[in-house]
């Protein structure tokens, strides 16, 4: 399945780069899911959970709260002042 | 006469001994602070690369051309946000700051000044330019403390007090050269379109969404430039304090030269005197 480049970015430093099959972010309008292929995108983000299906199927959950996800040609990039992965 | 310039010597000696003692000291407390004001400027410049293409990609795509943060209207009052040390003895890693800009060339009151660090405040003050906001410390700030400063920028831009917003501040290049930088935080500024422009989706619409995504982004911005100023700041300091204790290290084998002369021609002087009485007695 194609991918897309997933960057995950906070004044901090960059808390994720690779490659991944879809990112459900809540945004402020409520839940957007992104893949590979989709049109170029901009929203900003609301407070809720994220989810990152990396290629081989496993989801990663984190907290995100504000900021904006930004998709450029199957770059898609989240850029956020709180994030934080909430590994199982 | 000869043994009062003697002591006048060791004394300097000294004195110039305890001097350099001071500026080593802080040589190594620079290089152990740079160490780790490094690691947080890598890790914070990503940010500021990313989230600015970012912006100037929804700016470009013509989507926000009426949102005030794109919008340019005459500079009537600027704003500058300038991040410079919390102290001096960096050679001139202050004065660069302030000097990359013509404050005697601007007529008085057209400008106001944020300021983070305790040097950045002080000069400000002494000019008696108004200050919004400040921060006193650059080290070992967050984004949190920035999130006031953001606020304040937006609250006056959407007033229309601030028509521009200048960020003001040294950006680190390597341990030797570090350069001050202007970076216009507002309005945002497109880039110039290559070939087809593609289209882009902005959701809740492209006003909104800056609105929304603004003071995360400029308190991100100004913490990331902040990083990389505090790692600018040690790396200069670091500089001049090694050129000091070098200076002083020669300084001190030229004076232990002119203590042995001077030692040596006391003891010529004495010797003749002996001789001198032995030959009369």
């Amino acid at each position: 399945m194609a991918t897309i480049q997933l960057t995950v970015v906070t004044p901090e430093g960059k808390l994720f780069e690779g490659a991944a099959e879809r990112v459900i972010v809540r945004a402020t309008g409520g839940d957007v899911c992104v893949m590979a292929r989709h049109i170029d995108f901009s929203t900003s983000l609301g407070k809720g959970e994220g989810r990152v299906t990396l290629p081989d199927g496993t989801v990663r959950r984190a907290e995100i709260e504000g900021g904006m996800l930004h998709a450029a040609s199957d770059a898609v990039q989240i850029i956020t002042n709180h994030f934080t992965w909430k590994e199982a | 006469m000869a043994g009062a310039s003697m002591k006048d010597i060791k004394l300097r000696i000294k004195s110039v001994q305890s001097t350099m003692q001071i500026t080593k000291a802080m040589q190594l407390v620079a290089s152990s602070k740079l160490r780790g004001a490094r690691n947080r400027m890598e890790a914070s410049r990503p940010y500021m690369e990313i989230a600015q293409r970012a912006m100037k990609d929804i700016v470009s795509h013509n989507l926000a051309e009426d949102s005030i943060y794109a919008q340019r209207r005459e500079v009537r009052h600027r704003l500058y946000v300038v991040i410079a040390g919390d102290r001096g003895l960096a050679g001139s890693y202050n004065a660069n700051v302030y000097k990359s800009i013509d404050w005697d060339g601007m007529p008085e009151g057209s400008y106001s000044v944020i300021t983070i660090g305790r040097k950045a405040r002080d000069f400000f003050q002494r000019r008696k330019v108004e200050m919004p906001a400040q921060i006193e410390r650059v080290e070992n700030l967050s984004v949190e403390d920035c999130e006031p400063l953001a606020g304040e920028i937006l609250r006056g831009f959407e007033a229309g007090e601030y028509d521009e917003v200048v960020l003001c501040y040294t950006t680190f290049r390597s341990v030797l050269t570090q350069t001050p930088v202007l970076r216009n935080l507002l309005p945002l500024e497109p880039v110039q379109a290559e070939g087809r422009q593609r289209q882009m989706l902005c959701e809740p619409g492209a006003e909104a969404l800056l609105r929304q995504f603004m003071p995360q982004y400029l308190s991100g911005v100004i913490y990331s430039a902040a990083c990389d100023a505090f790692a600018s700041e040690q790396a200069a300091r670091r500089v001049a304090m090694d050129s000091a204790t070098k200076n002083a290290g020669e300084m001190i084998e030229d004076l232990n030269l002119r203590y042995n002369r001077a030692r040596q021609s006391s003891i010529t002087q004495e010797l003749t005197e002996i001789v001198a009485g032995a030959e009369h007695s």
